[in-house]
């Protein structure tokens, strides 16, 4: 594992350290080298947001109906994206979830391709952050579910279709909605690591131009994982919020 | 080919001793990595065999009905990406427990 601190790391450690304790001392924990809590995948999580936020303020005010910009487009082709992959998949009322799909995809696809930029890592390479982000989907869905059919309902849709199966089915159907969050945090997780591994790999073999191709793969499997780990999270809602009609 | 799977899986219980030895004292075979080199090398044989076939039945399918296509590659993506998860499990548990 990267030990070593990225500039980005060092600077939010240098300047920042009282407030990164602080926050570690809400929770309770405490950072390994006391005097730098910030870690590197902290930082670049922090990085994405920034860029997430600036994108979006910039895109904002010119955006126009008649004469839409070149971000106008862009953004619409990838709301587009998502609205059809929403309708796809058949959410009921799929509407007022776009948004946070949307943001979910964006968020997951800027951490993946911040890996390409040198001296950036992605943090979606360390366990942490594909582990927040299918815990926030974890919740999303069961919100959605729970405040579509209320607390009874949502639980008795655990137990399937027929009465006489509900005692077999029930155990099931609850571990593998527990067994959700983890394989679509090691998917995401595996995905970026074994990138990341298989690019400094060939780096110690040959280290000319042959790293260029890993690195090519690891945007298309950056794009890929981002896609997957918000189809499945359409999925699931969709799951979570159906009715038998 | 099922003796040279019984082959293979006999090979397997070699890796028995990994129970016992956890810390490896220096000197001792690492067992460990033994067992993660057949035990990666079998899930990317079977996520191998297994992506084949989804992309096989997906292309005749494409082939058959033409203005399914985009279906079948939806189907085909999400299909692919599951599967490929979980030969990376077991990569996971490999990284997790090789020092």
């Amino acid at each position: 594992m990267a030990e070593h601190e990225s500039w980005l790391t060092a600077l939010f450690n240098d300047h920042l350290a009282g407030l990164g304790q602080a926050a570690l001392a809400l929770v309770g924990a405490h950072a390994e080298p006391p005097q730098r809590p910030w870690a590197n995948f902290i930082a670049m999580q922090i990085v994405v947001a920034l860029v997430m936020v600036v994108l979006f303020a910039l895109m904002r005010p010119k955006l126009s109906v008649d004469r839409p910009g070149r971000l106008q487009h862009v953004f619409e082709a990838v709301y587009d994206f998502i609205k059809s992959q929403v309708e796809d998949v058949g959410v009921h009322h799929g509407q007022k979830y776009v948004a946070w799909f949307g943001s979910l995809f964006l968020f997951i696809l800027f951490a993946n391709l911040l890996g390409i930029i040198p001296t950036f890592e992605s943090p979606t390479m360390f366990p942490p952050v594909p582990l927040g982000c299918a815990m926030a989907a974890f919740f999303y869905f069961n919100i959605a579910g729970l405040r579509e059919h209320g607390l009874l309902r949502y639980t008795a849709h655990f137990s399937g279709p027929v009465w006489w199966l509900a005692p077999v089915l029930f155990p099931i159907e609850i571990i593998s909605t527990l067994a959700r969050p983890l394989s679509l945090t090691i998917r995401l997780y595996a995905n970026m690591y074994a990138g990341e591994q298989v690019t400094l790999a060939f780096l110690g073999i040959a280290p000319l131009a042959v790293p260029v191709v890993f690195m090519g793969l690891h945007v298309f499997v950056s794009f890929l994982q981002a896609y997957i780990f918000t189809l499945l999270t359409i999925v699931y809602v969709s799951g979570a919020v159906a009715h038998e009609h | 080919m099922k003796s040279r799977l019984f082959l293979m899986l006999a090979l397997l219980a070699l890796a028995t001793p990994l129970f016992a030895a956890e810390g490896a004292a220096a000197g001792a075979t690492n067992w460990v990595a033994i067992t993660s080199g057949f035990a990666m090398a079998i899930a990317s044989a079977g996520c191998a065999l297994a992506q084949g076939k989804a992309v096989a039945a997906a292309c005749e399918g494409m082939a058959r009905n033409p203005g399914a296509s985009a279906a079948i590659r939806f189907a085909l993506i999400l299909g692919l990406a599951l599967i490929e998860s979980l030969a990376l499990y077991t990569l996971v548990i490999i990284l997790v427990q090789v020092k």
